[in-house]
Formats: C-alpha cells, structure tokens, sequence
C-alpha cells in the first residue's frame, strides 16, 4: 500500500484531486503505523487527510502533546500510557484549548505523573469520555478516582493496582457513572465488601468486573449476584472467597458467561458445581491452581455446559485418565483447556479427551512429564485447528511426535518446547509451520545453528523465539534470524555464551524488536550494544544483568538511539555482582 | 410511693398486699434495735480497743446518730402522704443536729491534729496511724451521715428539685468506683495520710443506701440489717449497670414478639419513678431499689413467700419452678405507642426498657457532646456510645450528613439518588471545638474541689455545714444521689424532671 501511494503521491496531483473524505477511508485501512506515516510524509493531501480524519493517537513525548491534539481535532482515542514525564502541569496545558469533543478513550497506565488535577482537566475537557485506563497508576488514590467519577458518561474503567484507592474513590465512581459496563479493581486491596455492594447497588449495567487479588468476602459475591446483566467476573487469588460465596453467586441472575477463580484457595469443585448449577451457559471456566481433587458432582455439571463451554482450566488439578475422557465426553465444544502441572496426565488420558474435543486450538500441558509421543500422535490427529501448543518439561517427547504435530496442524502459531530436549531434526520439522509466531527453545541445549537456519528460512512471520540457555546457538544464527524473521519482536538469548558482537550486529536489522535479553552474555561489548541501540529503534526493554564487558560507551549509544527505551537492568561491573539496577 | 404506681391486671393477677402495710410495721422494735447493733459494728469493726480515750466518744455518737433519725422517720411518716413536706421540717431538730456536728467535727479535728503533729516527728508507728485513720474515717462516716440526714430533712423545704435530677451527680455517681464499705476500703487501701483516705470515704455509695433507708417510710427500712451485715457490697451489691448499652437495641424492641393481647401483666410506672436512678424493681409494684438485696426485702411486704429464708437469699440461677407471670411495661406518655391507651399498643418488654424509651422519646436531649456541639442525647449512654466515635473517622456525604461509621455512610449514599462520600480533603473539616470543656467536666471540677474540703484544711470544717446548706452542688461532689432519688417521693410535688431538669446548668 505505501508503495502505491507513494508512486502516485509524490506527484501530489492524482492523490491531491481526492476528496479527504476517500483519503480518510483510504488511510483507515492502512494497519501498520508505519505505512500510514510514509503517506503523510509523501503527500500534502494525506497529512490533511490524516488531520482530519485520524481516530487514535498514541504520544510518546509530552512536549509535542499540545501540538498534536490541535493538529487532529477527530480523534477518538488517545493513549498516553508512553507518553514520557507526563505530568498534571504538562497535561492541562495541553489539554487547555484543544478540541477533545470527539475523546472516546483514554489511556494513562503508568502514567504515574498524572494526578487529579490532571485528571480534572482531562475529563472537563473531554464531555464524551467512555473509556478510562488508569492501570498501575501505582499513586493513584481516591482523589484521582473521584476526578474520573466526573465523567458520568464513562462505561470501561480500569483501576488495575491503583494501590490508593479506597471504598470512597470506588464510592464516587459508582454513583458518578452509573452507566459502567466494565470495571476492573485488580489489585485495589483497600476496596472492602462495603464499596462492592454499593457497586453491585448503583450500576445495573456492568457486564464485566474485575476483583481479582482483593481481601473482599463472600458478602461480596451475594452482592454481585444482584448484577442481572454480568457476564464477565474475575476474582483471581481472592483467598476470603469460598464455597458458599460461589454457592450465593449462583442465586443470582443466569447472566455469567466467563468465571475466574484461579488461585482462590479455598474454592473447590463443590462450589464450582453449585456455580454452574445457577449459570448453565457458562463459556470460560478458568479455576487454575485452585482445585486440587476433582468431584464428581462437578464433573457432572461439567456435561451440563456441553454446547457452551469453550474455555477449561483446571492447572494444578489431580486427575486420572477417567476424568479426561469424561471431560472430553462432556465437553465437545472445548477450544481451550489447560492440564498444566496436573498430575496423572497421561497419553491414555490425553487420548480420551481430544477424541471428542476436535476443536482444540489451544492445549496447555505444560509439566505433564508422563506424556510422550503418542499423545503428540493423538492430538495431531484429532485436533486440526491447534494453533497453541505448550509443551514445556514434557521431556519424554521427541523429534517424531513434534513432526506429527508439523504435519497435522498447518495453524500452529505458538509451540512452547521449553526444556524439551529437542534437537535440530525437530526444529527442522516444525520449519513446515510457516504461521508460527512464538517459539520457546529455552534450555534445549543440543538446539544448534543448523536448527535455528530452518526456523530462519521458513517461519517469516516469527515475533517471539525464547533461546534462553541454548548454549551451542552462535553468531550465525542470530544471522539467519535477523536475516529470515524480520518481524521479531521479543528475542532471549540469555546465557547463550557463544554469540559476540557480530551477532548484535545482525541483530541490528531487526527493526521491530521491543524486548532483548541478553543476560549472562560475557563476550558482548559497547560494540555490539551500540550496534543494537542504533538499529533496533522499537526497542523497549534491555536486559544486560551480568554482561561484564559492556563499557560506558554502550550505556552512551544506548542513551543517545533508542529513544524508546524504558526499561535496562544491567549491572555496573564486576564489584557488585549480586546486585542489579535498573534503570528507566 | 403508692401512688407512684398503677397497678393494672389485664389478667388475673393475684392481688397482693399493697404497700401501704409495709409502713406499719415500720416500728418493729426488734428490727431497729438489730439495725442499730450491726450498724455500729459495721462502722467501727476496727481495733478501737487501742484507744480507749475515745470509746466514749463512740457511745454518744451512736446514741446520737439514732437520735435524727428517728426524728426523720417520725417526721417522714405523716409525710407519705406528700402533702406538704416544707411543713414537717422541725427547727428544733436541726439546731440540735448541727451542735452535735459542731461537736463531732472536733473531736475528729483533734485526731487529725495529733497525727499530723506525730507524724512530722516520727516516721514510724504505722500501724497506729492506720488504727487512727479508720477511727478518723469511721467519725467522718458519722458526721456525713448526720449531715445528710440534717440537710435531707431540709431538702423539700428547699424546694430545689434540681439535686436529685442533676446530671453531674449521676455522671459522677457512675464515674466513681464500685461500691465499697467505709472501713473496709480504708484497710485495703493503706495510705499515709488522711486526705489520700478520705476521697475513697466520699466515693462509698453505701451511705446512698443508709440515707435511702433513712429518709424512706417504706419497707426499705427492713432493708437495713441486710445491708448492714454486709457494708462492703463485695457481693451482696451488684455493680451499678447504668449503662445498659445491652438493653438500648432491644429498647424500643418488642417488635418481633407477637404477644397477644391479655397474656401478660401490664405495669405501667409513673415518670418520676422512670426518671429515678434505680435498676431493681419490684415486678409487683415497681417500686425501684439500687440493689437487689434492698429489693429482696421490700418484697417481704408482698406477702408471707417472701419471707422464707430461702426468698431472701441471694436468688441461683434455678429459680422457683413456678413461672412467674409475663409482665410487660407501658410508658406513661399518653398518646404514645408504647402507652396502654394506644390503639396499636406495643407494650416494653424490660423496666430499663421503659427507662431509656422514656428518656429517649419524652424528655429533652440534654446531654450535648462536648465535642461537636450538636449532638444531643437524653440518654448518657448513648452521649458516651457517641462520643467514642465522635470527631474520629468521620465519614461525610456530600449532602453534608456525617456518619461515624463507613458502612452506615455508605447505606446512605445507596439509599439516595445522587449523593456520593465526600472525601476527607473535599470539604472543611467540620470539627467541633474539642478543647471547651464540657458542661459536665466543670460540674465535676467543682465536685472535685468539694472534695477536699473534709481533710484538706481543718479550718474548712465548721463551714461545712453551710456549705451543704448553701449550695446544693456540694451534695453532687458526694454522690449522694441515689440518696435524693430516695427522696423523690418528697421532692415531687416541687418540680416536674421532664420539663427542664437542668435549667441552671450554663448551656
């Protein structure tokens, strides 16, 4: 596309005789943010366009904030969770004048500058605000809260580990914005069971809410239960939450289509099929790492949730070949389960459950260290549609089952072979799936250059691959990647001991990485570091911990190029080698 | 008293004597004389053998003790009636019991006077100062109770309805410690010197219940071996339960029982004897008492079963199978709900029920909270209950209505549409003038300087008694005032309490 518009923009004349309104719709369509940024730069009438017409913003420096909200009066979202040193002076100036009618959402995660003044001209600002992210505004409190509540129009808010706030600040939302539809309070442990019944009170409207790591009770859930239209309920590591609250919960409305209890502890399949006893038409069931013996009074509720349930997680759980076969039994819709860390996984089991669950995408058994390669053999031939496969520790599979699983599941975009004791030829066979995003190789040490050629060669579409401690990986690789995977965007090489500066080297090309790890790496220098800071400029999050030949000049090329950077834990040298900095 | 009670059977309740028989046997010589006795060893059960001096001292003060309080019964007996009280106050009688004070009060100054000059020289011989405080205690006892007796037999002429009303003096009735025996206290607590001995004499209530007897025609008098025998209260009083922050919820309660109608005794009791300090209550004819002992026997009134040794001993807890009959209490505020004339009556289930219903729903809010200012109580209880919360954690609406606790706060901001919790830094602070000192605590100051004024300053004795004539505050700094709730029958036909008990406190 930018090649196009760049053939027929650069005369200015046929691109400039459109109207801005088919620019605009032209514009829409370009995803990448780049290609959309070639157009502005190549033709007048685009930048008008994209005045004109641009929806989203996303700023990563406040001083152009002031600049950029004029320049784009139809925008619609703006994020200024990058937005760095943004602070309430910075905000309200930029804000002071602008015109924000059209600001849908906002996001401020992180922006731990901004504080209820900020917030205040913010929302006096923009009248037709919906969408507010507040997350891991660590210092955000009540009053920042109560600055939001002014927004009556708001339906999506997230207050994710704004550690401040309180039942008051929860209190002034709710009555301020009775039309919430989403809200999460993850890691708000001030908020009691007071200020969720009140919740529960004044917005009928909420579809989805988030109270996972609070201390509420069940008092809490019997006030949920009054929600007629929730579908969506989290309520991750609530360790207050029993049986009986789940048991008040199903008293309420039948509305609840996904549940998460993973890591409540004192949840157990009793209470779960009292749950499902009240919500038949459940679709996700996430109760990872809070079960620990399955009941068969739950497994029969299972089969209750035949036509809904997709999404099973039972991580953690004790179960037999039996109750596999009676899940898959029970269960033929599952898209998603999960048997990490289940004990009495076995190839027997594995076999049962995916022979009437056919439309597996994603399975989950990671640390099921009984399975070998027949139960790789079963789901490859009974789940077509796997795309997500996570393997780790299983350690007794081999190269053959990996090519069953290649052969049979063209879609396979995530494989997870963590500690897995594959070698090249495996590697050589997961090369067929060319739709693989994420690899994870981690301690496969007998992975070497010749592997990583295959993966290199075929899997262009490639943004993650985890080489953590796969020690025989050299330059050379780094070479095919940065040669074959141009769209990689996390990359670990931690502790491959082997690669230099020429590695980094051709790590250089690799325009869209965001996050390297290079722990351990003891023959890297400024050289290499340097050569990295200059051509990854996407680049986020830099782990150099214990590279001990990085110089001062590296830190320097670092400062000076990658101006996206967050994020770098290195050490100083060798006179505090246990202790880590970061720096941001 | 009779007529401070209306029976009213809605069933067949067993007619029982009324009181009015109790007053003639009020002259039963044996009871005196073994009130009399036990009195006497309950004030000086010391070893007074010690000092032989003064044994004689003790004859004529025993003698003399007996003397107004006979006249105190002859003169209250006609009184019953509670005609006019003003008229029975004898001249006579008061000149000779303010001599014998006069008297008295020297000889306890000579006491204090060579001690003080014996223990400036010697450090030593404390067991003789003991000995000596408790005979000083012991006279001091006598000269209090002669004074109270002198100024209650003065008290209706006064006509200050205020006394037995006034709030300090409960407060410090309440504040003061659990009842004690005036000998025994001082022989727990050994002290060096006298003033550190004489508070804990004032603070003895037992002299509430030696006036009561005193100044009462009613059985209260046969009350008085009882009391006697056991001086100290260990066990034979119960702690004073004024704050009954039990039986508030249950209040105005009853709600939830469905008695029907006839199935139970309806008592009704009169405002004063609502407003008087009691806890103990005869369920016949509500007469109230401060101590159950006193109770158990003023029932030996009602009839020959409460005369058995058993009836007058300490009630267990498996009491007579008989069931007694339901009883249940109406207030006697006409048009009430909780009166019996009340279409929808709902009667009160307890006696401190009707206390706090009365309080709460027909006499004025007098208690305000010394820290906000602006909260009224009729009921201390509920002052105290207030002011734990008060002006701490205050949790505040929008719409300015202040709450002490959040989940009451937020039970509001559902209830209404609209409001929201103000934030603490939201508003100004609405804080009350902490540091004005409370009408109370200057009531209380002034108690505290009456205390001084039997040891402190030997000088200050001959005054006393006009003090106590003079200004009736000085009577509050002794907590007496079960002593005037005794005396109410006298002073009613003065003054109505519901109307404004506390006119002459500075508001």
């Amino acid at each position: 596309m930018s090649e196009e518009v760049q053939r027929y923009g650069g005369g200015g004349g046929g691109v400039g005789a459109l109207s801005l309104d088919l620019l605009g719709q032209v514009l829409d369509r370009v995803r990448e943010p780049r290609d959309r940024k070639a157009c502005r730069l190549v033709s007048r009438a685009f930048a008008r366009a994209e005045a004109a017409h641009r929806r989203a913003l996303r700023v990563l420096r406040r001083e152009p904030l002031a600049r950029l909200l004029r320049t784009f009066p139809a925008l619609e979202r703006l994020d200024l969770s990058a937005c760095a040193s943004l602070d309430d002076a910075s905000l309200a100036a930029a804000l002071a004048g602008a015109d924000l009618a059209g600001i849908r959402r906002v996001c401020l995660a992180r922006a731990n500058g901004v504080g209820w003044r900020g917030l205040d001209a913010l929302v006096t600002a923009c009248p037709k605000l919906e969408v507010v992210d507040l997350s891991h505004c660590v210092g955000a409190g009540d009053r920042e809260v109560a600055a939001v509540a002014a927004a009556t129009g708001l339906r999506e808010l997230s207050l994710e580990k704004c550690l401040g706030v309180t039942d008051m600040g929860l209190a002034k939302v709710v009555v301020g914005c009775p039309k919430l539809e989403k809200l999460s309070l993850k890691w708000c442990r001030e908020i009691s069971d007071i200020g969720i019944d009140l919740l529960s009170k004044k917005c009928p409207e909420l579809r989805s809410l988030d109270i996972s790591y609070l201390k509420v009770g069940n008092e809490s859930l019997r006030s949920i239960s009054s929600l007629e239209k929730l579908e969506e309920l989290a309520m991750v590591c609530c360790s207050c939450i029993d049986d009986d609250g789940l048991e008040l919960l199903s008293k309420g409305s039948n509305s609840l289509q996904s549940v998460d209890v993973s890591r409540s502890d004192h949840v157990t399949t009793q209470g779960l099929a009292s749950l499902i006893d009240g919500h038949n038409f459940l679709q996700k069931l996430n109760a990872a790492d809070c079960l620990h013996e399955m009941g068969q009074r739950f497994l029969t509720n299972l089969a209750k949730l035949k036509e809904t349930l997709t999404v099973l997680r039972l991580d953690g759980l004790e179960v037999s070949a039996s109750v596999l076969q009676a899940i898959g039994e029970g269960c033929n819709n599952l898209v998603e389960i999960s048997l990490s860390k289940c004990n009495g996984v076995t190839d027997e089991g594995i076999s049962s459950l995916v022979a009437r669950c056919s439309h597996l995408r994603v399975i989950d058994l990671t640390c099921c260290h009984l399975l070998t390669d027949n139960a790789l053999d079963s789901i490859a031939e009974n789940c077509k549609m796997v795309e997500c496969l996570r393997l780790e520790s299983c350690s007794s599979i081999s190269e053959k089952g990996v090519e069953q699983i290649a052969i049979c599941c063209p879609n396979l975009k995530e494989i997870d072979l963590t500690d897995c004791r594959v070698n090249d030829a495996a590697l050589q066979h997961l090369a067929k799936c060319s739709e693989l995003l994420i690899l994870k190789l981690g301690l496969c040490s007998s992975i070497s250059d010749k592997g990583l050629a295959f993966i290199s060669s075929n899997c262009g579409k490639l943004i993650e691959l985890d080489l953590y401690r796969c020690t025989s990986v050299t330059d050379d690789a780094l070479a095919a990647l940065a040669n074959g995977c141009k769209k990689i965007k996390m990359l670990n090489l931690c502790y491959c001991n082997k690669i230099t500066d020429s590695g980094l080297g051709h790590l250089g090309s690799l325009e869209e990485l965001t996050n390297l790890e290079l722990r351990c790496l003891v023959r890297i220098t400024g050289i290499g570091i340097s050569s990295v800071a200059i051509g990854c400029k996407n680049l986020i999050e830099l782990d150099l911990k214990r590279c001990y030949s990085i110089d001062d000049a590296g830190l320097w090329a670092l400062a000076r190029y990658a101006l996206n950077l967050r994020q770098v834990n290195f050490l100083q040298g060798f006179s505090y080698p246990l202790e880590s900095s970061k720096e941001e | 008293m009779e007529g401070g009670l209306r029976r009213i059977s809605e069933t067949s309740f067993k007619a029982l004597p009324s009181m009015s028989c109790n007053s003639t046997r009020n002259n039963d010589p044996d009871q005196q004389g073994g009130r009399f006795n036990s009195m006497d060893q309950s004030c000086f059960s010391r070893p007074d053998q010690s000092f032989p001096a003064f044994s004689p001292l003790f004859g004529v003060q025993s003698s003399s003790l007996y003397l107004p309080d006979e006249k105190i019964g002859n003169q209250f007996e006609p009184n019953s009636s509670l005609n006019n009280p003003a008229v029975d106050w004898d001249p006579q009688t008061m000149l000779t019991n303010l001599s014998f004070l006069e008297q008295k009060i020297k000889q306890v100054k000579d006491i204090v006077q060579s001690m003080s000059s014996r223990e400036s020289q010697v450090a030593g011989g404390c067991s003789e100062v003991q000995a000596k405080q408790q005979l000083v205690t012991a006279d001091l006892t006598c000269i209090i109770i002669q004074l109270i007796s002198t100024a209650g037999s003065l008290l209706p002429s006064m006509k200050n309805p205020l006394l037995s009303s006034n709030p300090a003096v409960r407060h410090l009735s309440n504040t003061l410690g659990s009842p004690m025996g005036f000998g025994f206290s001082c022989n727990q607590q050994p002290s060096t010197n006298n003033e550190a001995t004489i508070p804990e004499i004032t603070k003895t209530p037992d002299y509430e219940e030696l006036m009561n007897s005193l100044n009462t025609t009613t059985p209260d008098e046969s009350d008085e071996p009882m009391k006697c025998q056991n001086p100290c209260g260990g066990e034979g009083s119960e702690p004073i339960p004024m704050e009954d922050h039990d039986v508030k919820e249950s209040d105005d309660g009853g709600e939830g029982e469905n008695l029907p109608p006839g199935s139970y005794v309806v008592l009704q009791l009169d405002k004063e004897e609502i407003l008087a300090p009691h806890t103990h209550f005869c369920l016949i004819c509500g007469k109230g008492f401060k101590r159950d002992a006193n109770l158990r026997m003023h029932m030996r009134g009602h009839g020959d079963e409460y005369k058995t040794p058993a009836a007058l001993a300490k009630p267990s807890k498996d009491s007579s199978s008989e069931p007694a009959p339901v009883t249940r209490y109406s207030c006697p505020y006409v048009g009430c709900k909780r009166n019996k004339e009340h279409k929808k009556f709902q009667p009160l289930k307890t006696i401190l029920c009707v206390k706090n219903h009365y309080k709460r729903s027909h006499c004025d809010k007098s208690y305000t909270c010394s820290r906000c200012n602006t909260k009224k109580f009729s009921v201390i209880a509920d002052l105290k209950t207030h002011e734990k919360h008060c002006g701490r954690d205050k949790w505040l609406c929008s719409c300015g209505t202040t709450f002490s606790r959040k989940d009451k706060l937020f039970g509001h901001v559902a209830l209404f549409q609209g409001h929201t919790p103000a934030l603490p830094m939201d508003d100004v602070k609405v804080t009350g003038a902490l540091d004005q000192p409370q009408d109370s605590e200057a009531m209380n100051a002034v108690g505290s300087i009456g205390y001084n004024f039997p040891g402190s300053s030997s000088d200050d004795i001959p005054n006393l008694d006009m003090k106590m004539a003079d200004d009736a505050r000085y009577f509050s700094s002794l907590s007496f005032d079960p002593c005037f709730g005794g005396l109410d029958d006298f002073t009613r036909p003065g003054f109505d309490i519901s109307e404004n008990p506390f006119s002459f406190m500075p508001s």
